[in-house]
């Protein structure tokens, strides 16, 4: 013991002197402080608003993330403990002392993990001192828990150092190679990245195995907290009981601790008390060759110098290049020659395959993997490692002739030190370039083995060679010249690291720049239907600006090259200033690349265009806000009707144009002043057929206020004409206006006039709205609010419009092509003139909202007609040639959906139905009158591989075909709950178009997802969640939560039943003020419940109280199921059942409610997710506890209660049980 | 080729002054230099290889100044220094064809006769091909020699050349040094005494920085004739007693007993019985004077 005891204490004093150790606590205490103190520093602060940024999921979180990040910590502190002894050879004076195996082991490991915990505590450290900031937000640190701090501490980070270290410790004792150590670090931080992506990808809800196996924390964390609500998050650690989430934690931790104990006894066992490692025979082998190599050696040989021959020395430019290849040769070859570059390359391919794999899995569907999917996939896993190589191999090519001292030689040999820098670059480049190749494979490779052929190496090319090459050889020149500037290769990589590291940091503060961010470069989507379109610019720019002061800095690494012996700066300088003369014309030109590039970039990005960063467009949004909210209840005239003549010009991304709105007083009260909401600058030039003058305006004209000379009467009408245009200039610093392309045009009515205040430009995420210092943003009023019921929802400036509009595109756009404009409406009128195309379209008799889009792009169009109820309708989509993927099933669910709607609701109001695919710079689908403008990133390039795959293309088609009844027909006032009435009826109509399709069956697997997808939601609320009648903004409530407890209800009291209330609901309320000369209430979702309470029998009421007025969780949970041969050849299943209700309010705090529900009590056959219905009845539940039994003619396998979770379970899992035998 | 090296000063950032105004001409042969480790052997040679800059002073060879004009200095140079690595899993063959490259040998047919010649000449054909890192340490300072030697260097700077080189080796590496011919100069940088006598019609002795001795090794010894006189003695004491009285040169043990060199014009005494004199004798003479001043 006591030499134990001397092998610790040595350990100890070891590490407390090293500064390492105070290094790593340093830094970890840094980043627990940032987490607290900078908002946009962790994870938690960039998060939920409303969690603690000192509570116990904030410090399970960044402790997860510590020991995630920090593998590397514990190799270096773990695995160099034993390595010292043999690399400063002290072993041979060790391992000849009686020593003993227990003493030498123990000592240095406990001394190890010693250090290690000392140098994690800085966490706890540095989070204290978080919350003692006095700029940090307050408001969200509560008071300090010791155990928020200790537990999460103990039971992850030291429980972690414990497992991982010991299996560090392991490896570096039996493999006696830091080498392999490293690799064992970064082996197991790779494969664990792919193995959550690859886990991620399958889409699996599975929870229970993924967590226990899982080393690090990101699968168990997701698999107890995923839905704690904010509550929970601020009160709750993780549980040690095997109670809590199916003791998941717990096990996990088992698990992993045994581990941990079996690496310590194999590390006993096997180590061997002798300078021989375990791997001591391959050195025998090397022993051996040498041997042979003596015998070689000892032949008798002439002692005779013979002469050598002459030759001749030749120095001119030739012989530079020959120098120059020679060098760069043997350079590649030193990197070549060693397995760490071939390890990395095989990991980059690992995780380039494996995400390559996935390309075409998205987050809820399957899609071709197109080159972009597959380059974003790839390359996104590859990056890394370029950089990583570019840090490692800069600084291994620097001091390579110092590391091996071979510089002695080398830096006496005729060559300039121009050549033997650019052989260092040349190396560095080739070795990456071989990575983006390797990286270009693995995409077509990953193509073809799913099935996609339709290669485009070009876009693999531009991508890979011409766009991350730069940047990476940026990134390389930084890290070259630091490697020749500091005195410590280590130093090197810590500066070339943090300025990585530290960029995207400085950004998240606002510090957003390209042209002070090193090597930055905007940000840039390729679209198929535009390329890399008009960011190609912006990125040209950049690129060039920085590679040319990278280069700058190359000139000067190579003036202060180190050569020779003596390293002292003095002597550097010296030679530097030898060198200088001959450099200068490189410096000069190069400057001025920087100058020109440097200027205009700044001349496109702060001249041609206003340069904002996010903060100071958020504080234009918020001065909006706290000068003109003022005016938001002013009575103002709606809009009647919409006549516009547009011309757009893709190939400039602008347009230009000019409107007539319609204006009509549907109040009981003269109106003197007109209000005019102008977003975008896009208005200008505003008249009104009366008299008028301007009142005020305000910066950026975004508010203009016109006093009418003679007021407008109630019932009047007035005609406001005025012009509009938007034009390009040049280009931005990033954020481009995504509804302007070359082709693939797409903007809306808010490029038009708003009349009044128009509250869609307000702030909505509170933590910015602090930061603006603005109240609490203002929710949407309560039901039978007096000036909520009469507005409008979706336009508040207007009830009901006509629309009719002339909108003309070019003829020839920028690659020469012809684009066909179009806008809502009926096609009425087309023709050609002046190089253009123009197109008229009319809506006719039919009211719409007022909001209507235009687009324009390169179309192939695709029409079918479809025999609708009272009118053939036209359903056409329109497309880029090359994204015919799922042209046809989008006609296909249209027509399934106007069946579906036009049989259980009414009639379709129009005579088309268009979809019109528009580039992914943004990712949706929208549904205007009888025009769907669909982001080709949803859409276009479905795929379905087995007949069971969710067909979401067919989903949302549907579902914002739906929207042309809920919305377009039926519209409910600005008041709460209304939202509900287009996106949860239009949810829940595309869930019965997919029902009809895939049968009962499969819905249930799709609701399972709709279920995760409301519980995640409510989990991450940053305001208050509320119930589905009542909701605001909580998407989550409207889509998901909202289709899930509708569909329920149709199954609880029929189909037919829910749809009977729609439909009357629909009937009674449709166009709700779209005729009268005064605005009256709009419906909301009391008449909704109503109408559905209408079809609802007395002893199902309950369920819509709960389901929509409420929030109610359930925790069902099937205990056992056993079964039994009756005398009649039958069988008698015994079914044990537990069941808990609980109401939430908006924060997630819960109560417990009384049971007296109807559930499903269902017996099944077939093996666990195939089972099919022996028996499903529902029945009533009362108890917490109750059991059934039930008598089936077949052996059943699976039984349980609420199987097909239709109600909301937040364990949806444990629902079911396997029947066993008695 | 001459080599002059005028007033040469050099002090290291942490003090240690390595020169002190040293001043020496070289011809065109093999040149000797002397002296104990720290002397500032290493440092004139790396400052004659252009691999740092004095303080002050200046080095010619010929015409061309070596502080600046380091490139061309750098083309008709041969440099081995006295301790280097290699390029790990590098063959001997490709290295020296790349050091050749580097060299300005163009020309493949030239730059192959040179590179085979030399691994002939170091012993190193049968090995060419194995990677240098595996090299023991006599080959991997033969393999030094080769580098050095490849296009015909003016200067040829070798630093301690013979140092781990068993006898057979060293004999043979003399060989080739001395069959290099006329009209190049060598700096054979040494502590083996019995290098430069075999080898070299002039040497240096240098100490502390500074230069003790220039001439011929046969001068020196010259010098000394008659006046060496050695005698045995078996134990300590003795030997405390005659390091008192006389001008001790060196001692060697021979058999237990030891053999003691003692400097003096005449017959120091009893015992004692005159001896040839020995370059050794001239180098610690010099330094044990220099350390006495």
């Amino acid at each position: 013991m006591a030499m134990f005891w001397e092998f610790f204490t040595f350990e100890m004093k070891f590490r407390f002197k090293s500064i390492s150790t105070y290094i790593y606590f340093l830094l970890w205490a840094v980043f627990n402080f940032l987490d607290v103190a900078s908002e946009n520093f962790g994870p938690i602060g960039n998060n939920n608003g409303k969690i603690l940024l000192n509570g116990p999921y904030a410090n399970i979180l960044n402790d997860i993330g510590v020991t995630f990040f920090g593998l590397i910590v514990i190799a270096a502190i773990f695995g160099t403990s034993i390595l010292r002894d043999f690399q400063r050879d002290t072993i041979q004076i060790l391992f000849t002392k009686p020593i003993s195996k227990f003493a030498y082991l123990g000592g240095r490991w406990a001394g190890s993990f010693v250090a290690t915990v000392f140098a994690f505590s800085g966490l706890l450290v540095g989070e204290f001192f978080g919350t003692l900031a006095p700029w940090a937000d307050h408001s969200r640190i509560g008071p300090n828990h010791l155990s928020w701090y200790l537990q999460p501490f103990f039971s992850i980070v030291v429980f972690q150092i414990f497992f991982m270290g010991s299996l560090f410790f392991l490896v570096s004792a039996l493999s006696r190679k830091i080498f392999i150590v490293y690799l064992q670090g970064a082996a197991i931080f790779m494969l664990y990245i792919i193995g959550v992506n690859a886990f991620g990808a399958t889409r699996s809800l599975e929870h229970f195995w993924s967590a226990i196996f899982d080393p690090i924390g990101l699968r168990y964390i997701d698999a107890i907290t995923r839905y704690w609500t904010v509550v929970e998050k601020n009160s709750l650690l993780l549980s040690w009981s095997p109670h809590v989430a199916e003791g998941v934690f717990l096990l996990n931790r088992l698990f992993w601790g045994l581990i941990g104990v079996l690496a310590l006894l194999a590390v006993w066992k096997f180590f061997p008390m002798s300078v021989e490692a375990l791997t001591a025979r391959s050195s025998g082998k090397r022993a051996a060759r040498a041997r042979e190599q003596d015998i070689v050696e000892a032949r008798p040989r002439s002692l005779v110098a013979a002469r050598l021959p002459i030759v001749h020395q030749i120095f001119g430019p030739g012989t530079r290049f020959a120098q120059l290849a020679s060098l760069t040769r043997i350079r590649v070859a030193n990197i070549l020659h060693e397995v760490p570059f071939w390890v990395l390359l095989l990991l980059m391919m690992g995780i380039a395959i494996n995400n390559g794999y996935f390309a075409g899995k998205l987050a809820d569907r399957n899609v071709w993997p197109v080159t972009y999917l597959m380059l974003q996939s790839v390359e996104g896993g590859a990056q890394l490692f370029f950089y990583i190589v570019a840090t490692l191999y800069a600084a291994e090519l620097i001091w390579r002739e110092r590391d091996t001292q071979f510089s002695g030689i080398h830096d006496a040999l005729p060559i300039s030190e121009t050549t033997d820098w650019f052989s260092k670059l040349f190396a560095l480049c080739f070795v990456e370039l071989i990575l983006l190749t390797v990286t270009m494979f693995c995409g077509i490779l990953m193509q073809t083995l799913s099935g996609y052929y339709h290669y485009e190496i070009f876009q693999y090319v531009k991508e890979l060679y011409f766009i991350t090459f730069p940047q990476i050889l940026t990134f390389a020149l930084f890290a070259l010249f630091i490697q020749t500037v500091v005195s410590n290769k280590f130093i090197g990589h810590g500066i070339v690291i943090g300025v990585f590291v530290i960029t995207p940091i400085l950004f998240n503060f606002g510090w957003e720049n390209t042209l002070y961010l090193p090597g930055q470069t905007p940000p840039y989507i390729y679209s198929d239907m535009n390329g890399y379109g008009h960011f190609a610019a912006a990125l040209f720019w950049s690129i060039a600006y920085w590679l040319a002061i990278m280069a700058v800095l190359a000139v000067i690494s190579i003036a202060l090259a180190r050569r020779g012996s003596d390293d002292a700066w003095k002597s550097r300088l010296g030679l530097a200033k030898q060198r200088w003369l001959r450099l200068m014309p490189a410096v000069s030109v190069l400057v001025l690349i920087v100058i020109s590039s440097g200027c205009w970039y700044y001349y496109n990005t702060h001249v041609l265009n206003e340069y904002l960063t996010a903060k100071d467009r958020r504080h234009i949004q918020a001065n909006y806000e706290r000068d003109f909210k003022k005016f938001e209840n002013v009575p103002q005239p709606k809009v009647v009707a919409v006549d516009a003549n547009i011309n757009i010009y893709p190939e400039r991304r602008s347009f230009d144009g000019n409107g007539r709105f319609v204006l009509q007083n549907k109040t009981p009260q003269p109106i003197n002043q007109i209000h005019v909401t102008n977003q975008f600058q896009s208005v200008t030039n505003v008249k009104f057929d009366r008299p008028f003058h301007a009142v005020s305006s305000s910066p950026r004209n975004l508010y203009t206020i016109y006093q009418l000379d003679t007021p407008l009467g109630p019932g009047e009408k007035l005609d406001m004409k005025f012009d509009v245009g938007y034009a390009s200039h040049g280009f931005k610093d990033g954020n481009e206006r995504p509804e302007f392309a070359y082709s693939g045009t797409f903007f809306d009515s808010s490029y038009f006039p708003t009349i009044g205040y128009d509250n869609n430009i307000e702030i909505d995420d509170p933590r910015r709205r602090k930061e603006e210092k603005l109240p609490d943003q203002e929710i949407l009023p309560h039901r039978g609010d007096a000036v909520g019921s009469v507005t409008n929802l979706f336009t508040p400036t207007s009830d009901w419009v006509t629309y009719h509009t002339t909108v003309s595109t070019s003829d020839s756009d920028s690659e020469g092509q012809p684009q066909i404009a179009i806008s809502p409406g009926y096609l009425t009128r087309e023709w050609h003139e002046n190089g253009r195309h123009y197109f008229t379209y009319d809506m006719g008799d039919v009211k719409t909202l007022d909001f209507f889009a235009f687009l324009s792009a390169r179309y192939d169009v695709t029409k079918e007609i479809y025999q609708g109820k009272e009118n053939p309708i036209s359903i056409e989509v329109y497309h880029i040639p090359q994204h015919t993927f799922d042209v046809d099933d989008m006609v296909a669910a249209s027509k399934a959906g106007l069946t579906y709607y036009e049989k259980n609701f009414s009639p379709f109001q129009f005579k088309q139905y268009r979809i019109m695919e528009f580039p992914r710079y943004r990712t949706f689908a929208q549904s205007f009158p009888n025009t769907v403008p669909f982001s080709e990133g949803i859409g276009f390039i479905g795929r379905l591989e087995k007949p069971k795959d969710i067909d979401f293309t067919y989903f949302v088609t549907a579902h914002e075909l739906g929207h042309q009844w809920w919305a377009h027909q039926l519209v409910g006032g600005r008041v709460e709950g209304s939202n509900m009435l287009s996106e949860t009826l239009a949810e829940y109509s595309a869930l019965m178009v997919m029902r009809e399709k895939y049968g009962n069956d499969s819905m249930h697997r799709f609701l399972k997802h709709e279920l995760d997808g409301y519980l995640r939601g409510r989990a991450g609320e940053i305001r208050k969640e509320r119930p589905v009648v009542l909701v605001q903004n909580e998407p989550y409530v409207w889509y998901q939560k909202g289709g899930h407890v509708l569909f329920t209800l149709a199954d609880y009291i029929g189909e037919d039943k829910v749809n009977l209330a729609l439909r009357n609901f629909l009937l009674q309320n449709r166009y709700a003020n779209a005729n009268d000369a005064q605005s009256g209430a709009y419906p909301d979702t009391r008449q909704f419940v109503e109408a559905l309470r209408a079809q609802t029998p007395p002893e199902l009421q309950y369920y819509i109280t709960d389901a929509f007025e409420s929030i109610v969780l359930y925790d069902n949970k099937a205990v056992s199921a056993t079964v039994t041969q009756t005398p009649d050849k039958k069988y008698k299943v015994t079914l044990n059942v537990q069941s808990h209700k609980v109401s939430a309010d908006g924060n997630g705090k819960e109560t417990p409610m009384t049971l007296n529900d109807l559930m499903d009590i269902g017996v099944f056959v077939g093996k666990k997710n195939e089972e099919k219905p022996l028996y499903l009845k529902k029945e009533k539940i009362t108890q917490a506890n109750q059991t059934f039994e039930i008598v089936v003619d077949q052996m059943p396998t699976r039984a349980g209660i609420d199987p097909y979770n239709k109600l909301i379970d937040r364990i949806p899992d444990d629902n079911m049980i396997d029947v066993t035998k008695q | 080729m001459a080599l002059t090296i005028t007033g040469l000063s050099k002090t290291y950032p942490n003090g240690v002054r390595a020169l002190k105004d040293l001043s020496l001409t070289i011809g065109n042969h093999m040149f000797g230099l002397l002296g104990p480790n720290g002397a500032g052997k290493s440092t004139l040679m790396r400052t004659v290889a252009t691999l740092q800059d004095p303080d002050s002073g200046s080095v010619q060879l010929d015409g061309l100044n070596v502080l600046t004009q380091k490139d061309e200095v750098r083309r008709v140079l041969g440099y081995l220094p006295q301790e280097f690595g290699v390029y790990p899993k590098m063959s001997a063959l490709d290295m020296l064809h790349h050091l050749a490259i580097l060299k300005g040998i163009t020309n493949k047919t030239e730059r192959t006769q040179m590179v085979e010649a030399l691994l002939q000449q170091t012993n190193l054909w049968d090995a060419r091909k194995k990677a240098l890192s595996t090299y023991s340490g006599g080959m991997k300072q033969r393999f030094g020699i080769a580098q050095a030697l490849l296009a015909n260097p003016k200067l040829i700077i070798v630093d301690e050349p013979t140092a781990g080189l068993d006898p057979a080796e060293r004999n043979r590496f003399l060989n080739l040094l001395s069959s290099i011919g006329s009209n190049v100069t060598v700096i054979l940088s040494t502590h083996i005494v019995d290098d430069v006598r075999e080898l070299c019609p002039r040497m240096a002795i240098i100490s502390n920085g500074q230069l003790l001795l220039e001439g011929a090794p046969t001068e020196a010894l010259n010098s000394l004739r008659g006046k060496i006189w050695s005698k045995v003695v078996a134990t300590d004491d003795e030997l405390r007693a005659l390091e008192t009285t006389f001008k001790v040169v060196s001692t060697h043990l021979v058999g237990g007993l030891h053999e003691v060199r003692v400097h003096a014009d005449s017959s120091p005494g009893d015992g004692f019985r005159a001896v040839e004199s020995e370059l050794e004798d001239v180098y610690f003479l010099n330094l044990a004077n220099q350390a006495k001043n």
